[in-house]
């Protein structure tokens, strides 16, 4: 009765999300060595064989949407799809091996409950195993294959990866027993976000700002930070330098949380890669999309859009690259993205042009700031309707020239 | 010829001499029989076998043998070998007396030569039933026989009459291996000190009769000898000499078992050819890196009551189920080459997964592990011990997966089986997705 009671609570589209647990280190154990005895049942049976390793799909056929109900978060995650790695496909079977020397690895890591990035298993993995491990792609493939293999996230498996995030702006940031740090006095630089997410849970968060920016450039961050522009609109600045990582994700989430009333706007190049950006914050990914989609965010695109092109003189426009239009390519075929979205993305492709923000400085290096307090100002005037995009309050609404 | 109980039976080593140089010797023991008395062949297993060689002297001779019985066959395959001279009006005659009883005969008119003496070994391998020899030599221009001589060709042969002929095959083949040739009279101790180096597999392949024409049996036997330290076979061992057989003798290679034997997929049995050529009394193949110590022969015999064309399909199926057969028998040989990458990576896997085990701090883990393999615990015995285990049953799996014929390979069980398994079947991983350009996919 139990059962049939917490089956019937699931509903039909949750039983077909495929996640990663996150998990206690003697609890990755205890999976890594259900690994071993099933495939060492198999392989002493009567009619002995060699397991295939089934691992979740992470394609975009296996993607879908979930929609928040009482949130206004929508997330991408996986579905019960897989695929197999098999030792007896001659030209697959090193990647079959990898998964396992992997899963060697990360049992010793457990164990000793100690924690390593991606770098230092690259190391390690090289110097043993050469034959096997080339590359730090390589090695990251593998592990998101023992992420999926296993179903556990890659935190728990003890591997960290390194973080390019950063923080600035109105945020008193404090760990256990340490300093608070003031990202508003950290200078151009901004705080160095870890990779450690045990880490990030247990920082004390403390803020008074109304805003949380999300950068998609190094170069923007660095610009707004150096104009102090989040003391000019309380604000918080952050950035990942181009694709999130996990750990910013992860703390931008937990930004979210704790200061819910806090509207998250984005500023991207108006080009495929940029958008992209902004999804893999909003929606999470497909690659790590077994834990991708817990960090995903109400976040709002600001700039740059469609409309503020007029801005940009026509000199500053740069033809799309091929990348570009390959990454147009996926996110069409992507069942999350919105139409609004999907507009501007054709408008892109159409026109065969991009333009990233810097080009707004044509029009002086605090354009940006003060488009940026326009939108502000506007904001709490009107109070806007929170959909997805504040509603003709981007750049070119803000000329007040 | 006369007969009586206590003949004897002699190896006779002939020297063909011409001009004061020994062109060839030949060594052949025959088994003799006759009509009338004499005919079976059994008459002759009592008697005694002795050696002795024929006088040194010079001799220049014809070599003829006589015929009782008027001919039936001619086989027109001895021309060809015989050097055409003057004096050369060679041929073979076999003539069928009886069900029981086949006499051939050997009329040489011209000096022995090497390919007839072959011809007269690779005979033997046959081992028909009841064949019999007479062979006598007679000088050209010297009344009377030089020698005459009845022999018994395999006096310790455990195959009785009713054996099938393919047995008869594996048989010859064996011996003719053993025996280098059927050159020796015993097999060969250097080369083989126990017969289990020798591994023999065959095949045989049939077609109905049809209207096109009456059926065709193909019968194919291989031998494969492990020679560690072989002083007889120093060189050649990368070929192997293909004997054909047509309708119970000796013949040259015919044009549809070149073809055949040169289309089958040798990589899945693990062997590479490097070409395939007609020699003058049997096929010659050559393999790619075949590994030092083995040498491979082989023996096609094609026949079938009337006359009729070899047919390659049926060629080429007798030598793969010969091959199939060989895998079956043998564990580990004629691995095909992706068997042989496959098991390459036992050595790692096994590897890894000993790591796992030996690493972990469950000793209850540990002990299921070893009792699944069959082992004491795994920290008392060690973990070289452990993967040594381990690696010996992965290759046992690969090895006997690949004697399977690719339709009736199952699919191997998944590690872990899904709550709600919704696919019917998974796919394979595909390698040229590696989370490149998807959509929110990237590397971290």
């Amino acid at each position: 009765m139990e059962d049939l009671c917490n089956s019937s609570i699931k509903f039909f589209s949750d039983q077909q999300i495929r996640f990663a647990d996150i998990l206690l280190p003697h609890e990755v154990q205890a999976r890594i060595q259900v690994a071993v005895l099933n495939f060492l049942k198999v392989l002493s049976a009567p009619h002995p064989a060699i397991s295939n390793l089934p691992l979740v799909n992470r394609k975009s056929s296996n993607s879908r949407v979930s929609e928040g109900i009482l949130t206004d978060v929508s997330s991408t995650f996986l579905s019960h799809s897989f695929c197999t790695r098999s030792l007896m496909r001659a030209n697959a079977a090193k990647a079959f091996i990898r998964v396992w020397k992997v899963m060697e690895k990360c049992l010793e890591i457990v164990i000793q409950e100690k924690r390593v990035t991606q770098r230092e298993l690259f190391y390690k993995l090289l110097c043993e195993s050469p034959d096997y491990f080339s590359s730090q792609l390589q090695v990251n493939r593998t592990i998101q294959d023992v992420v999926a293999l296993l179903r556990c996230s890659r935190y728990s498996l003890g591997i960290m990866a390194s973080s390019r995030g950063l923080v600035a702006g109105r945020i008193l940031l404090q760990e256990p027993n340490q300093e608070a740090v003031d990202c508003s006095a950290c200078g151009s630089s901004g705080y160095a976000i870890s990779g450690d997410l045990n880490l990030l849970e247990s920082l004390i968060m403390k803020t008074d700002a109304r805003y949380i920016i999300v950068v998609e450039k190094h170069a923007i961050f660095q610009r707004l930070a150096e104009d102090h522009v989040f003391n000019q609109i309380p604000s918080i600045l952050l950035t990942a330098k181009g694709y999130p990582d996990i750990a910013t994700r992860f703390l931008l989430h937990r930004m979210s949380r704790a200061f819910p009333e806090l509207p998250i706007i984005a500023l991207v190049d108006w080009n495929p890669a940029g958008l992209g950006i902004l999804c893999s914050f909003k929606f999470g990914s497909i690659g790590m999309g077994l834990e991708a989609h817990r960090y995903a965010c109400n976040v709002k695109w600001v700039g740059l859009r469609g409309d503020d092109l007029q801005l940009i003189p026509q000199v500053c426009l740069a033809p799309l690259k091929p990348r570009d239009l390959q990454i147009a390519t996926s996110l069409f075929s992507s069942a999350i993205l919105q139409d609004n979205y999907r507009h501007e993305l054709e408008l892109m492709v159409q026109s065969g042009q991009r333009a990233d923000l810097e080009a707004l400085y044509s029009h002086g290096y605090d354009y940006l700031g003060v488009s940026l307090i326009s939108i502000a100002l506007s904001s709490l005037l009107h109070k806007a309707g929170e959909q997805d995009i504040i509603r003709g309050r981007h750049f070119s609404s803000a000329i007040c020239r | 010829m006369t007969r009586t109980q206590d003949i004897s039976i002699e190896t006779v080593s002939f020297r063909s001499v011409i001009n004061g140089s020994v062109v060839a010797t030949l060594k052949i023991a025959f088994e003799v029989s006759d009509t009338g008395t004499g005919s079976c062949l059994e008459e002759f297993q009592d008697l005694k076998y002795n050696r002795e060689g024929i006088g040194t002297e010079k001799w220049d001779g014809l070599l003829s043998i006589k015929t009782t019985v008027a001919l039936k066959y001619v086989f027109p395959f001895l021309t060809p070998l015989m050097p055409c001279t003057q004096r050369s009006n060679a041929s073979f005659e076999r003539i069928s007396l009886s069900a029981d009883c086949l006499l051939f005969s050997l009329l040489f008119s011209s000096p022995l030569t090497e390919s007839a003496h072959l011809l007269v070994l690779q005979m033997l391998i046959l081992m028909i039933p009841c064949v019999a020899a007479e062979l006598v030599i007679k000088q050209e221009d010297s009344p009377g026989l030089l020698c005459e001589n009845i022999f018994l060709p395999n006096e310790c042969n455990p195959l009785n009459f009713s054996s099938s002929n393919v047995e008869r095959l594996k048989s010859g083949l064996e011996e003719y291996v053993l025996k280098h040739g059927n050159i020796l009279n015993n097999k060969c101790d250097s080369c083989f000190c126990s017969r289990k180096q020798l591994k023999i597999s065959s095949g045989v392949a049939c077609s109905m009769e049809s209207q096109r024409g009456p059926g065709l049996i193909v019968e194919t036997v291989i031998a494969i000898s492990e020679l560690a330290e072989s002083p007889c076979f120093r060189s050649c061992r990368n070929k192997t000499e293909v004997l054909h057989f047509k309708d119970f003798s000796p013949c040259s290679i015919p044009v549809a078992s070149l073809s055949a034997l040169t289309s089958i997929d040798w990589r899945s049995y693990g062997l590479t050819l490097r070409g395939g050529v007609d020699q003058v009394d049997h096929a010659l193949i050559e393999w790619e890196s075949l590994p030092p110590d083995l040498r491979i022969d082989m023996a096609i015999h094609c026949y079938r009551k009337c006359k009729h064309q070899p047919d390659r399909h049926l060629i080429k199926k007798a030598v793969k189920l010969a091959l199939d057969d060989f895998k079956g028998k043998y564990t580990g040989f004629l691995l095909s080459a992706h068997a042989v990458k496959v098991c390459s990576y036992a050595p790692d896997l096994a590897s890894s997964i000993a790591g796992i085990i030996l690493s972990s701090n469950d000793s209850e883990f540990q002990s299921k592990c070893a009792s699944l393999l069959g082992l004491m615990q795994p920290q008392e015995i060690g973990r070289q011990t452990v993967e040594d285990r381990i690696k010996g049953m992965i290759i046992t799996v690969i090895e006997t997966n690949d004697r399977k014929p690719e339709k009736i390979k199952e699919a191997a069980p998944l590690l872990f089986e899904d709550d709600h398994p919704q696919d019917p079947e998974p796919t394979p991983y595909s390698e040229d997705y590696e989370g490149g350009d998807d959509v929110f996919s990237f590397s971290e």
